[in-house]
Parts: structure tokens; sequence; C-alpha cells
């Protein structure tokens, strides 16, 4: 078996939320995707074990969504949106600015296996366009500069935990609107936090 | 009953079920829309849009898919607008953009939905000139179905089959948009008993059989209607022929008995037929280079039959014959006995699961399609997936539409998931006796009182006391309106029943078997050394006996021990009827010539009579046809070869006779080894099968994780050990069973000769590492 007990235990309390086990499906593929980066095929057999369905029948729900990464990530997952709200605000030379920084192109990961890069569909943020999510935490109103700075400042400082109000403070411009609330839990894996499932992480500062 | 509403379709009126969908109540009229995705015996889907139909609403007319709209009164439908045409003519397009249009060296071409329908409805030109989406042209995704991706059109029938009706979803889409492909996990091949159903149903060349691959084209076969002799169920296929080789059995919708589906025993269990290994003379002494001419075999049987006035004979009779042949056999009987009143002949079925059944209250019978109208279905038998499987299907469908299902015993645990009370080793013991009385069963009056019951019932073990049996259908019987079907799952077992006048079972030939007296043994296509538990003791007596005659198609571990083999012919190579479980009599058709210098059982036992110069013989399958149609007690619908070819009986017509089995009850002592018959074995005509033939290979055994435990093993491959007989075995864990009974395949080599009441061992194989030579 290629879960650890820690994870079988959190996989059986995100079960015990559904009235029907395959309904977890989701949720156990971020757990996946949590522990290897990816969804790897021993995942799906502990996942399908765990729900009673088929691999095949995991398999498909993993690769239909994009968010479930089939491929190795890197540490850091940037995502730069290239919907119409943000085309218009030039993402173009934001996603310049991180393919020149990182040298990769579309869906690449670098050898050191430290960023992601991939062009996404609208993440929402049509507000503060351009934005771009690091694991999934949004940044909005960047420039070119700014970007390639929040690159260094990932690449040196390799923080563990991602949070989305301290990259806006660091290298963001207009955000859509100011929830007032500050929010100090951020993802530290390649999967959006959830705090019911427990992907989210506080950061202690 | 639904009601009957009218719709309007292309300005005519039909009248049709308020609860249809468009597709069908036009389908019903005889209008036909395209389609690739729908299919009558599956849920929509709405996957293909190849059926859009134009229909009349409140805002105008609009455009919907007929397989997902339902009627609804007045509606208005066009099925030919040119609207719709545009429609076909878009969807057609759309579809054939990543289509491979590699026809020619394709085995759908000719009866192919997508090439029919693109030449019916299509643009006729192609504006497509981008570079098309390729895959890895076919993969295997098991040993029997191959896959090309390339020619999918994604209607999901295949999915939706394994996920819906089998039960076993191990291929599915994966992947989206663009790169969508129909797919298996890695190392988790589409290994499902139902596998061939899909290629059936694939409504272009992606999915493909390594049997049927390159082997014909459609317009070069010669097709006919036929009845399966894989199971008592009875399933109708239609054989398909080119220059006289049987190259396809494809599954036909009988509403009563398979409703299109075929298991894949069912569907490939047929190259044997042209296998290099039949016999095709006769042969003497088991030597193969002593062939003799028929007319001399018949001289030395007759001869033999008809020198000792005492002597018993012994029919040990198989379950691929047809009824005319079991009747012809008995008329053989009976008419030997008339001239000789002192030889003593018997009819022993060679079948370890046959018992006296219930069949002296004929209105307690009933019918698979019970399945569908009951409210509770009651099942204790053997193994139902693994020995009826179509039968299988339709009580999958029935608990799908809210059927409750209610399984005792240890056989069908695979089935245990689909029902709504499994009474296991609490209720009942690892000798299959109840531990509880039936009345105290927990919950189960609320099942069965004052409700429409239908009890599958038979012997789970070969060696069982079948009273509990007994006092669970008497309880049944006067608690709730029962219906039974006897559950005996071989071939045609009830073709045999019906028409041979008293059945006995292989004990009461080992039992009755005197050895101080002459004895002449005919095996009729049946091979009780090698399929019964009581093999050894068979292959004694086969030994004793004095003149052993097999009539077979192959050599095996019985004919070995015949004096005389005589070839016969094999299903599709003979017409007659063969009578299924619920007493429906079908058709079996002949398509093939007969090889070499064959013949017929029942030419065999008419040639005999001849030769001991005994009139009553028959001349061909019509007379003896019409001749056992004389006993069946409703006189008014016999069937007869001419009843059974009008097109309203090709279903098959029920009908009974009355039925003598002689078995005693035996005495169940400890059992240690719950044996089970499993889908695919080692008879000589799975192993003649290429395609098929490694299916049966595997040996394990099951049982569960405490017996595991207990027996402090730790590897799944050990030795089973029993006296001096050591077989290397896999074990899978199965924790529905009781504690220290294990399941083992009865038809898988070597089996056989383990004792089922006797203690085994079981001993892990060490160093197994040490043992490979490199």
């Amino acid at each position: 078996m290629s879960w650890d007990n820690e994870l079988l235990e959190r996989a059986h309390k995100i079960i015990e939320l559904y009235p029907q086990k395959r309904s977890a499906l989701g949720p156990l593929l971020y757990l996946a995707q949590e522990k290897d980066g990816f969804i790897s095929d021993d995942s799906i057999v502990e996942i399908s074990n765990l729900v009673d369905i088929t691999e095949v029948q995991v398999k498909s729900v993993s690769s239909f969504y994009s968010m479930y990464k089939e491929e190795q990530t890197g540490t850091y997952l940037l995502s730069v949106c290239k919907s119409i709200s943000c085309e218009i605000n030039d993402s173009r030379s934001v996603i310049n600015s991180v393919k020149e920084f990182t040298g990769l192109e579309n869906y690449e990961t670098d050898q050191d296996k430290l960023f992601t890069f991939e062009e996404v569909e609208c993440i929402g943020a049509c507000g503060g366009a351009p934005a771009v999510q690091v694991n999934y935490e949004t940044v909005e109103g960047l420039t070119p500069e700014k970007t390639i700075e929040m690159c260094e400042w990932l690449k040196n400082d390799k923080p563990e935990i991602i949070v989305a109000d301290q990259l806006q403070n660091k290298f963001g411009g207009t955000k859509s609107f100011d929830w007032a609330i500050e929010d100090n839990t951020g993802s530290a894996y390649t999967v959006p936090g959830f705090q019911n499932i427990g992907t989210a992480k506080e950061k202690d500062n | 009953m639904s009601d009957q509403i009218k719709i309007n379709v292309n300005g005519s009126e039909i009248r049709t079920d308020s609860d249809q969908l468009i597709i069908e109540a036009c389908e019903d009229s005889g209008i036909h829309i395209p389609r690739f995705c729908w299919h009558k015996r599956m849920d929509p889907v709405g996957m293909c849009r190849m059926c859009l139909v134009e229909i009349e609403t409140p805002r105008g007319k609009a455009l919907v898919p007929s397989c997902t709209t339902k009627v609804s009164e007045d509606l208005v439908v066009d099925t030919e607008s040119e609207v719709v045409k545009k429609a076909q003519e878009g969807v057609l397009e759309f579809l054939l953009i990543n289509h491979p249009l590699d026809c020619p060296v394709c085995d759908k071409a000719g009866e192919c939905p997508l090439q029919d329908q693109t030449m019916a409805y299509g643009p006729g030109e192609s504006r497509f000139v981008e570079d098309k989406r390729h895959f890895e042209k076919p993969i295997p995704i098991s040993e029997i179905i191959l896959l090309d991706r390339e020619r999918c059109i994604l209607c999901a029938r295949c999915t939706r089959f394994s996920d819906e009706i089998s039960g076993d979803p191990l291929i599915e889409f994966i992947q989206r948009g663009n790169k969508t492909q129909v797919n298996t996990f890695p190392d988790e091949p589409f290994r499902s008993y139902f596998s061939g159903n899909t290629v059936q149903i694939c409504p272009v060349g992606a999915l493909t059989s390594t049997s049927y691959r390159f082997k014909a084209r459609p317009w070069d076969l010669k097709k006919v209607s036929s009845t399966s002799n894989c199971s008592s169920m009875g399933c109708s296929v239609e054989l398909n022929v080119s220059q006289n080789k049987m190259l396809r059995i494809l599954g036909e919708d009988n509403e009563f008995t398979n409703q299109g589906w075929l298991s894949d025993k069912g569907r490939y269990n047929f190259e044997y037929l042209h296998s290099e290994k039949r016999i095709l003379k006769p042969v003497l002494n088991n030597d193969s280079t002593n062939e003799i001419s028929i007319n001399e075999s018949m001289e030395l049987i007759s001869n033999e039959i008809s020198n000792d006035e005492n002597s018993n004979i012994s029919f040990i009779v198989g379950h691929n014959s047809t009824n005319e042949e079991y009747y012809a056999l008995n008329n053989f009987v009976e008419n030997l006995n008339k001239v000789n009143k002192d030889l003593n002949m018997d009819v022993y079925l060679s079948d370890d699961y046959l018992y006296e059944g219930f069949f002296h209250n004929s209105d307690l019978l009933g019918k698979v399609e019970d399945l569908d109208s009951v409210d509770t279905i009651i099942l204790w038998a053997q193994d139902i997936k693994d020995n009826l499987p179509t039968l299988y299907l339709r009580i999958r469908q029935a608990v799908k539409n809210g059927k409750k299902l209610v399984i005792f015993g240890h056989t069908n645990t695979a089935m245990k998931e689909l029902s709504d009370s499994y009474f296991g080793h609490e209720i009942i013991s690892k000798n299959l006796e109840f531990n509880v009385e039936i009345s105290e069963i927990p919950n189960f009056n609320e099942y069965i009182n004052d409700k429409n019951v239908l009890a599958i019932i038979g012997k789970s073990s070969p060696i069982q006391n079948t009273n509990p049996i007994s006092n669970l259908v008497n309880y049944l019987d006067q608690n709730s309106n029962l219906k039974l079907l006897n559950c005996f799952s071989k071939g045609n077992t009830f073709g045999a029943l019906q028409n041979i006048s008293l059945v006995k079972g292989l004990n009461e030939f080992i039992n009755e078997f005197d050895s101080s007296e002459k004895n002449i043994v005919f095996t009729i296509g049946s091979n009780p050394v090698n399929s019964s538990i009581y093999s050894n003791q068979i292959k004694d007596k086969l030994i004793n006996a004095n003149f052993v005659v097999s009539l077979d198609l192959f050599k095996n571990e019985t004919t070995e021990l015949a004096d005389i083999i005589l070839p016969t012919t094999s299903f599709g190579e003979k017409e007659g009827t063969f009578t299924n479980l619920e007493m429906r009599t079908l058709k079996q058709n002949k398509i093939l010539p007969t090889p070499g210098s064959v013949l017929n059982e029942w030419e065999y036992w008419s040639m005999m009579l001849n030769k001991i110069d005994i009139e009553n013989s028959y001349e061909s399958e019509l007379e003896l046809n019409l001749n056992l149609c004389e006993d069946y007690l409703d006189k008014d619908n016999v069937p007869s070869f001419d009843n059974l070819n009008k097109p309203s009986n090709l279903d098959g017509v029920l009908n009974s006779k009355s039925i003598n089995i002689e078995i005693e009850n035996v005495e169940s002592g400890t059992l240690e080894i719950l044996f089970v018959n499993r889908l695919y074995g080692d008879s000589s005509t799975q192993i003649n099968s290429p395609s098929i033939s490694m299916l049966g290979a595997e040996r394990f055994i099951e049982m569960n994780s405490d017996t595991f435990i207990k027996r402090n093993l730790s590897d799944y491959t050990v030795n089973l050990v029993q006296g001096d007989i050591t077989l290397q075995v896999k074990i899978k864990i199965n924790n529905d069973l009781p504690n220290e009974l294990i399941i083992a395949p009865l038809n898988r080599r070597g089996f056989r000769d383990i004792d089922t009441t006797k203690p085994y061992e079981l001993i892990e194989v060490k160093n197994l590492k040490e043992l490979s030579v490199n």
C-alpha cells in the first residue's frame, strides 16, 4: 500500500463527509496530488479501493480535469491567465516574462523541479487582471517586472507555504475588491488550499 | 401499463406508449432514425447527436435528440425536414473529422453503422484538409479484445455496457476534448466475462476480437439463427460461417432469455469445430492408426450387445446433445429392452450438480421473465455468474429495476454486492446446512411474506445434502407466492431430462456398477473421467468394464479408456431442439457440413438398432422431432420444427414433459473444500479453441483472511497438499466465506483428484527464487 496511515486517516475522514463513498473522489485526488505532486497510478489504485470504484473510473475523472496533474509538477505551479480580461490587460507580456525567466513552454517543468508553467483559462480574477496563480493562490494586477520579481523571490526564498494575501502585498497591483479579512492560510503543495480536506496550511508569522 | 397516446411523425399519426422515447416510438412504427449511441437495452445518453429530429414546441420548431426526448400527447415530429438533414450532415462531418476512413482494412466495413449512415445521411464530400488525430493502432485491452482508438466515435456504448449491464467497468473514457479515448487502466485489462458484447455493439471497427479479426468480410458470411448450448439459459445466437468455417457467433435479442447479450464463453467457444485434433473416423482401441469404417464399428458394437444375454449397459450422457438425440438414445434403450428383457440398462447424466430437483408440481415452475415481475428473488445455487452468465445479467437488470435479491450460501459471493440480503456463514454452515430455523432468519420474512417470489434453486456443491434446500422451498411455498427455477446450469440438461425416461447421476453409476457381471458402457459427449468429483472411481469402473464406446469430438481422458471411439457432430453441424432451464424449447440449426465420416448421435443409435434387427429406428431429425413432440403435456403448442420456425415462435416455445430423476440424497460429510465450476476451464472444446484456450489456466483457491492468518500463511502462492496430491495454487482472499472453507475450481486441471471432505494442507512454496535457472 502506497499511502501511509496518516494519509489514509485523512482519506477516511473525507469519505465520511459524503453520503456515498464515490463522492469523495475529487478531494481524495487532491490528497494524492499533495503526496506526489501528481496523480500517480499507485494512488489511483489506493483511491479505487477506498471508494469502491474501479481504477479506470478514477483515472477517467483524474484525466478529465486539468487541475489533476498527470505528470510530476515542480514545487511551484505558475498558472498565468490567458482569458479575455487578462488578455486585454496585457497578460501576454506577463506570460512572456514567466517564460523568459523560467525558460519553460506551456505545461513544462524545469529540471530542478522548481517551477511548472501553464497558461490557463479564466481564474475568476477579471477585476484585477492580469492575474497569476502560484499553487492556486491568486495574485492580481501584475506587471512583467513584478512577475519576474515574484519568480526570483520564489526561487531564492523557497517559501514553504504560499499565501495569496502575502503575494498580493509583495507583488500585486490593483485588486478586484478587498475582502478586508486577513487570510493567513495558503497552500503548501500544487493543490488548492482547502480547509475542510486539510490541504490548507496556516502561515505563522 | 402505461397509456397509449398518439403522436404525429412526418405527417402521419402513430400510436405509442406514453413513456417511450421518440426514437423507440418511431422504431416501433417502422420509421428509422439514424443513431450510434442509443441501444434499446441500455439507458440513453445523447452522446452522438445523430438522432436529432425536429419537434414543434410552443416556441417554434426545435432540434432535439430523439433518444433522450420522451413522447407526449399530440407531439409533432419531423425526422426528414431540411433542418434535420442539415443537422445529420453536420453531425456526421464532425464524427468523421478524426475517423481514419481505413474501411478497406477494417473488419466492420460492410456492416458498419458509421459507413452505412454516412452513405445514407452524410454530406457526400469532406471539407476536412487538416491532419487527423493519431493513436497507436490496435492495442490489446484483454486477451481476446483489441481496441483501435482512432476509429472510435465516442458513443460510449462499450463503457456504458460494462458499467450498466455487466457491472465490471474496466474500460472508461480517459482524457477529454480532442484527446478523449476509451482505454483501460494500466495492468488492469478488460477481463470481463461479457467483454465480447462490446465488440458486437460497437458501431465502428474500434473494438475487434482476436478470433474474428481479418478472417472474413461481412458480405461473404452465411448466417443462421440458432441456440447456444454454453449454458442451460439457451441464449439465442446467430452463427456466421464463411467457406464452411464457423467464424463468429453473435448474440440475438431474445426478449425471454439473453436479450441480445452473450458470455464470452458462449461467443468465442467455437474454434474447436475446425481443430485438427477432431476425431473424423471411428477409432479402435484408442489407437489413432487403427481407424475403422462406420460399418465395421457398428458391427463390432452390435455383436457385443447381442452376444451376451445378461449384460449391463450403462449410458453416461453429456449435455451437448439435442433433444432429438436424447430421444433417439431413449428409443434405443427402450427397443433394446423390448427384445431382451434381461438387459439391464440405465442412463446417467454427467453433472455432479444434478439432484432430484423440484419438478413434481408444474404450477411451481417459474420463468426467467418472472425476474422482472416478482418482488423478491431468492438464490441458493451454484455460482450463477460463472455457470449461467446471461442469467446473471438478467438478475442484475432485475435488481437495478428494484427487485429484492436474497442470496444464501457460499457460492454466489460475487453477487453479494447486488443483493439486499446475503446470508453467509452465520445462517448457512460450512456444510451448507441451516444454522438457524428458517423462520428465525433475521429479516428474511419481510422479503417473502405474501410477496411474489422467484427462487433460483440448485445444489451449491457436488456433495451436498439437499434436505435444507427442500426445507427452504417448502417454507417459501407456504409463506409466499412462489415460482421456482431449477438451477442445473449445463447445456441441454433439461432436454435430457425431458426426453430420457429415467435419468440417474454419476454417483448411481458408481454404486450400481457390478464388476462381477458383463458391463458395456457408452459415454456420449461426456468426459466423466475429467469433469466429475468421482473421476477416479469412474476411471476404475471404465477400466473394469468389458466394452466401452465413446461418442465424442475429441480424444480425452474418457476416450482413452474406450474400445471404440465414434466421432460425432457438434453445435452448428446438426439440427435439433434445445430446452432451457425454464422449459423453453428453442431451435438449433445446422449451417456447417459434417466433417469427415462423422455422424449424428441419433444416426449411430439407428444404425445399431438396424444391425440388431430391430425396427423402430429413425430416418431423420424431423421424424425424431415429430415423435418426441407427442409426449409434451400441452398438445396445442409443441416445439416441432415447423412450429419453431414460425416467426411468432422464434423466441422458443414453453412446454413441459414429465421428468423422472432418480438420485440418492447423499449425507453431507464435513465439507473442507467447496468446488465451483468456473466459466473457463479445461473442457476439450475450450482447450481446442486457441483464442480462449489460455483463459482457464490459472489455478486459484479462495479463502477468508482469518483462515489465511490462522494457517500461518504469508505468501499468496502455496502448495495444496492432500495425501500424495500436490497442487501449486494462488490464493485469493474472499471475506464472505466461512472460516476454514476454501473454494476451488472443479473444472481446472488438477483439482478433480482432491476429496472435498478430507482435510488438506497448505504449504508455502519455499525458495521459489532459488529454483529458477537464472
